[in-house]
């Protein structure tokens, strides 16, 4: 490693050894012992980090700021967005128990029709319709037919 | 109660309000001053610091637990400073006033104090990444590949960041590292 090398080094991984890559913490501490160049770039990028963190990890007092965003976060919040697969997991949470007055009312309506059917009360019906559709034909065809009042079209 | 931040989140993704305040109120502190670090002024760290919160609760019930909650809001906040930075133009430090810090300086040396400044004009002229792969470096201690994670990249581009960001420092910082040289 020449001295450009180890100064990229020290730029990757910085001054602190105990960060350094354990596969060449050795050889660049060796480097150090042997080289005058190689000590005085360590001690460059240790003066370098000891500025950086420093500076970094000076104490600055979030009170202030933090107060100021707890305060507008305390206006009522936007809604959630849900994930795509949350309604197959909603229909596979049904519970179904609270339906059973529905599902009995569905049921015996489908009994009431059942023997409605088979006992004939709905042909005294239909006859009935028949009838009245068969007085009031002449009527109803008049009204669904009569020509239309602008251009004379009949339908 | 169990009050991990899994299960604050868990409760949070359930629409929890409560358990939304406490991760907000546990995390904010770290996430302003990443913020600040990265964009130089509290007023827009603050903003960005509250959008990165309200993701995180319109997003908390598609949220996996794949990655620390922390690593999580780094990632969000960082994201943010640098759309923040690209959208914007970067305001001076003189021009942008004091930071939230209004701490005296009694007992620090006028030498220090012109010092710690250009130390932080010569961040602020970083372009964005390099200058956010250095402060969750020095800041939070993060090991490259930790700051690659949180800028989605990689391990080698993040060292790139570190080697070209540190060159622009040591050409800026020169004096000021020889200062502190002779200081010792």
């Amino acid at each position: 490693m020449n001295n450009e090398q180890f100064r990229s080094f020290l730029d990757r991984h910085g001054a602190d050894p105990a960060r350094w890559p354990s596969d060449q913490r050795a050889g660049a501490e060796q480097l150090i012992a042997d080289d005058r160049q190689a000590r005085r770039t360590f001690e460059a990028a240790c003066r370098l980090d000891a500025m950086l963190t420093r500076h970094m990890q000076k104490n600055v007092n979030e009170a202030p700021s933090t107060a100021r965003v707890m305060a507008k976060l305390a206006d009522r919040l936007p809604r959630q967005r849900q994930p795509f697969w949350r309604l197959p997991a909603v229909l596979l949470d049904w519970q179904f128990a609270p339906a059973w007055p529905r599902m009995a009312a569905l049921s015996a309506c489908a009994v009431l029709g059942f023997f409605i059917g088979i006992s004939g009360l709905d042909r005294s019906v239909d006859r009935l319709n028949g009838q009245s559709v068969s007085a009031g034909a002449t009527g109803i065809g008049a009204v669904v037919f009569e020509p239309e009042p602008l251009t004379g079209a009949r339908p | 109660m169990d009050d991990s931040d899994e299960a604050l989140m868990a409760r949070v993704a359930r629409g929890d309000e409560r358990a939304f305040r406490e991760i907000a109120r546990r995390h904010l502190p770290s996430m302003l001053g990443l913020a600040r670090r990265i964009l130089g002024n509290a007023a827009d760290a603050e903003d960005v610091a509250q959008e990165a919160l309200l993701r995180v609760w319109t997003h908390a019930p598609r949220w996996q637990p794949l990655a620390l909650l922390r690593t999580w809001l780094s990632r969000v906040v960082v994201n943010l400073c640098l759309d923040r930075k690209r959208k914007a133009p970067w305001v001076e430090l003189e021009a942008a006033g004091d930071l939230a810090d209004q701490t005296p300086l009694a007992d620090e040396s006028a030498e220090t104090a012109e010092r710690e400044q250009k130390l932080a004009a010569a961040i602020a002229d970083l372009p964005a990444r390099q200058r956010a792969a250095i402060v969750l470096s020095y800041t939070e201690g993060m090991s490259n590949a930790q700051v690659a994670e949180i800028l989605d990249t990689t391990v080698s581009a993040v060292e790139t960041l570190l080697v070209r960001g540190k060159q622009n420092l040591r050409r800026a910082l020169a004096p000021v590292i020889d200062e502190d040289k002779e200081n010792e």
